[in-house]
């Protein structure tokens, strides 16, 4: 190992790297490459931790396992693979997930450094919480295909993984997805909610109820009860999904009343087609209809064979079940056919419902490498050293692939995570948002929270001991004491982050709209209203676009700032008028000095192109911004742009590693 | 049945093998795919930066791939070199790395040679798509470049000394030849480069010289003598360039200290970049404007330089 070898490193950086006890979290494509790099160098007290198995997707990338490895958990083959290069380190493997409140703060006192490999956004805001809480310096990573970043994160030296808000991934209107798709998208993530409302746990159904003869009448049965009385067969089901609920929608006029979009009946001849073979056809080429039938009749037949063989009553959809696949495949593409919106092949689909992000080993080995060096830097204490690295697909006009910001950027002074314990607006209506609702979706998911208490006068509202018995969830705000303007803390005793909360009541009309939204304060709130009035004005006939642009506008994280808002609505207004296309060799940003290098980064071309990645980095966005305040705007974009790359699908199995 | 696996875009993978590249075939599709798995690599040098260019080759599914070194395992392969198991000392490089190496993808053919490049070099290149090299002598490294640019196979080649790197290639056979851009004069000649070289261009020259002129690379053993020795060639060719002012030598006093072995967050990032550029150019997406790249470690840039 490099350091026991004399003379390789100045005898202190040799200590340093002899003595510092690490923690890696995550074991996966960049784990797994950082592990070996830390071996070799000659750190002999490392930690890992991932709450991972090995899957065969992983193998051409993850190069410390094998096909042999298939199933076992990633942090215990990785170390047993690198303790083959060295016996002689002291490395502890947890199968286990790092927000678990045995991972609290003696733990992570135990390191000098900890280094985060990870692909999800709750368990990055996690880490992050608790380094800032323990002021232990951290390295962040992430990659996307060919790109990359490396970040330094450390308590009043640098921005945090929250100081900038953080993209959502993109969400779509449910009545978009019930009633008016227009693109490949919205199909698809409608066969995801078939396939929950058929054979699994649904909360949103997309099937209606279908009347069904029984002694002496008729009743209503859910579409679920429907599908089992008929035992599922695939025949009915076709007709009563792809037929009846299309007459179902076109009898409700008011639905398509002066819309380009509307639904058109397949033709009838289509119920009793013969068996049409597809399994011919690659999986990266589009099947006609008549072969989408037949996939669709396959899959019911073997789905309902499978939900039989399981005593459980719910299957839970899963890209790696080919059958699952092929029930949201054919159904997406029959779908399609009725809303005239064009084929997609197994292959894409796959991606689209899968949130696959396309991962490679030499990116993560790049990534790996400049984070040991910025491990090296750091033990160091060289902090002016350790600016965030981009990787980039091709080289800039310039020959850089691995470019860097120009200095370390200074903690948002406006972040509520690592500089004040600040108040932050919850805009919801009162009267029907639950306790349970904003322990869930407010404390949890939004703000990544593991372990929030509530109290207000005394009274414990939401208590993260699973031994104090709370009775509140079912109550709404208001019943529980939370009315409109009223404040209360959240504590998360775990990352030691306390936040403010002002309630702000607002009525809620309609189901297509959030549940809540939140806000830095009242002025950004006013902000968005106007916004959302802007675009009202300029809507054209479609009443569910406006949804989706609320969730650009005010999706941000927990600190979003007035710059964020303008930079959202100058690309949400564009994307309202003109669909802004990306070519690739547009000409540069002119911007200040010194930004330059910035500007030619992340928020370019390839980026863009990604399908289901937002347009905010496109360059029209960023010369308005340019022109207004200078380099700090760039950098937002620069680094929203680069988020996107981690964050776009940070649904649950999605694999940033 | 439905459950029946669709058949890969393309008959030449497996449905094991698709499964296995999915998340590779989602960034460079089918074409991509096969492009590898007919792609046949000479690797010349085993040490740390040989052991990632093989991993990175191999995982990424190329047909063959040839490791060629003739050399011995020496304690200072702990530093990077990961597929020699412990306890290989003595060994042949190249065949006490080749079970790893192939336990890393069964699909790919992988072989070791223990024949010195310099033997039978002419005749031996052209069974190659691609010729990567590293640790050679400045000489051969002169004669692969020739030679290939007459058979049109394109070439890389690469170092690592410490925490610095560099690369060359020559993928569409019109800029320099290797021993244009590197001449490995005791002066440096900045009329014959297409352009005003960057500082890590001195540096590399400087350790090539060094090379060169002590038949080994700087040791950590004799640390401090070599970084004697360096710094004096670097004074003589910064001196001798016209355009370079003598106060610029100070700059590089940060580097001196991580030039020694192959270490590996270094290997690590340009054993990626070697295989990422050839990947990308049989794949037509080459880096065809630049010829040389360098990881510069104290300012933790990688650049490519048209040189």
């Amino acid at each position: 190992m490099a350091a026991t070898i004399a003379g390789v490193f100045k005898p202190e950086v040799q200590n340093l790297i002899i003595n510092s006890k690490i923690l890696l979290v995550g074991s996966g494509g960049i784990g797994c490459e950082v592990l070996k790099n830390l071996v070799m160098l000659g750190f002999c007290n490392i930690e890992v931790i991932d709450l991972d198995t090995i899957e065969v997707s992983n193998l051409n990338r993850q190069f410390l396992f094998n096909k042999e490895s298939v199933g076992k958990p990633k942090s215990h083959v990785a170390k047993t693979s690198v303790l083959k290069f060295n016996p002689n380190v002291n490395i502890t493997s947890h199968f286990g997930d790092i927000t678990d409140n045995k991972y609290g703060v003696a733990f992570f006192n135990k390191f000098k450094l900890v280094i985060n490999a990870l692909d999800n956004k709750k368990a990055r805001s996690h880490v992050n919480r608790m380094c800032l809480s323990c002021e232990i310096p951290l390295i962040e990573s992430g990659t996307m295909g060919y790109q990359g970043q490396v970040e330094f994160i450390l308590k009043g030296v640098s921005m945090c993984f929250e100081c900038n808000a953080r993209s959502e991934p993109k969400s779509y209107p449910m009545c978009t997805i019930r009633n008016t798709p227009r693109e490949p998208i919205h199909c698809i993530i409608w066969a995801k909610y078939l396939f929950s409302q058929l054979f699994g746990n649904s909360d949103e159904d997309v099937s209606m109820e279908q009347k069904e003869e029984v002694e002496g009448g008729y009743e209503k049965l859910s579409a679920r009860n429907w599908a089992i009385k008929n035992e599922y067969n695939p025949k009915k089901l076709f007709k009563k999904i792809f037929f009846d609920d299309i007459i179902y929608l076109l009898g409700m006029s008011h639905l398509y009343e002066g819309r380009i979009i509307k639904p058109v009946l397949l033709d009838e001849s289509l119920l009793e087609q013969e068996y049409c073979e597809y399994n011919h056809v690659p999986d990266n080429k589009i099947l006609t209809l008549e072969q989408s039938i037949s996939m669709f009749s396959d899959s019911v037949t073997a789905i309902k064979e499978k939900l039989g063989e399981s005593n459980a009553e719910c299957l839970t959809w899963d890209k790696d079940d080919d059958n699952f696949m092929s029930f949201v495949v054919s159904c997406s593409n029959i779908r399609s056919a009725i809303f005239n919106i064009p084929f997609k092949s197994y292959f894409d689909i796959k991606s689209m419902a899968g949130n696959i992000i396309p991962a490679i080993a030499t990116a993560n080995a790049m990534v790996a490498g400049q984070i040991v060096i910025h491990a090296l830097r750091i033990l160091q204490k060289k902090y002016d050293r350790c600016q965030n690295v981009f990787l980039r697909s091709m080289p800039n006009h310039k020959g850089g692939l691995l470019v860097k910001d120009k200095d370390v950027l200074k903690p948002n002074p406006k972040c509520n995570v690592c500089i004040s314990d600040g108040e932050i607006l919850l805009v919801t209506d009162t009267h029907k948002f639950t306790i349970r609702q904003l322990e869930e979706l407010v404390l949890k998911k939004k703000l990544n929270m593991v372990a929030p208490d509530v109290q207000i006068d005394d009274r414990v509202i939401i208590s993260s001991d699973a031994d104090d018995e709370v009775n509140m969830y079912d109550l709404t705000l208001l019943e529980a004491g939370l009315k409109d303007r009223s404040t209360f803390e959240v504590d998360d005793g775990l990352q030691s982050f306390i936040i403010k909360i002002k309630v702000h009541h607002q009525e809620k009309y309609e189901e297509e709209e959030p549940d809540f939204e939140i806000f830095n304060n009242m002025n950004e709130f006013n902000a968005a209203n106007e916004i959302n009035k802007y675009m009202e004005l300029n809507e054209n006939d479609d009443d569910c676009v406006i949804e989706e642009k609320t969730v650009d506008s005010s999706g941000s994280g927990v600190c979003v700032n007035n710059e964020d808002i303008k930079e959202a609505v100058m690309v949400s207004k564009k994307e309202v008028t003109e669909e802004i296309s990306n070519e690739e060799g547009t000409e540069e940003i002119s911007n200040k000095e010194g930004t330059e290098e910035i500007s030619n980064e992340e928020g370019t071309e390839e980026i863009s192109n990604k399908e289901g990645i937002e347009e905010i980095s496109n360059k029209e966005g960023a010369k308005d911004i340019t022109n207004g305040e200078g380099a700090e705007e760039i950098l937002a974009i620069k680094r929203k742009a680069a988020e996107e790359i981690e964050d776009i699908n940070d649904v649950k199995k999605s694999r940033v590693d | 049945m439905a459950s029946k696996m669709l058949k890969n875009g393309d008959a030449e993978l497996t449905v094991e093998e698709r499964k296995v590249y999915d998340r590779q075939i989602r960034l460079w599709g089918y074409e991509g795919q096969n492009k590898l798995k007919s792609l046949k690599v000479l690797l010349i040098g085993m040490q740390g930066l040989g052991a990632e260019i093989a991993k990175n080759l191999i995982l990424s599914g190329v047909h063959s791939i040839t490791l060629k070194d003739h050399t011995s395992v020496s304690i200072l392969d702990r530093c990077s070199q990961f597929l020699i198991p412990r306890d290989s000392e003595e060994r042949n490089r190249a065949k006490a790395s080749l079970s790893a190496a192939q336990k890393l993808n069964p699909n790919v053919k992988v072989i070791a040679d223990t024949v010195p490049i310099e033997e039978n070099v002419d005749n031996f290149i052209t069974m190659y798509d691609v010729v990567i090299a590293t640790e050679c002598s400045l000489s051969t490294y002169k004669r692969l470049s020739e030679l290939c640019r007459k058979a049109n196979i394109m070439i890389f080649i690469a170092d690592v000394y410490g925490l610095f790197g560099y690369f060359y290639q020559d993928v569409n056979f019109t800029h320099p030849l290797y021993s244009e851009i590197f001449p490995n004069n005791a002066q440096i000649d900045t009329i014959t480069l297409a352009k005003k070289p960057p500082q890590a261009y001195y540096l590399t020259s400087a350790l090539l010289k060094f090379q060169s002129d002590s038949n080994r690379k700087p040791n950590p053993d004799t640390s401090e003598e070599d970084i004697e020795e360096l710094k004096s060639i670097i004074h003589l060719q910064m001196n001798s360039s016209s355009d370079q002012k003598s106060t610029a030598i100070d700059l590089f006093e940060e580097y001196y200290g991580e030039l020694f072995c192959e270490l590996s967050p270094t290997t690590s990032i340009l054993g990626a970049m070697v295989s990422q550029t050839a990947i990308n150019t049989v794949m037509n997406k080459p880096v065809s404007n630049f010829n040389v790249f360098f990881y510069d470690h104290v300012k933790h840039e990688g650049t490519f330089y048209l040189l």
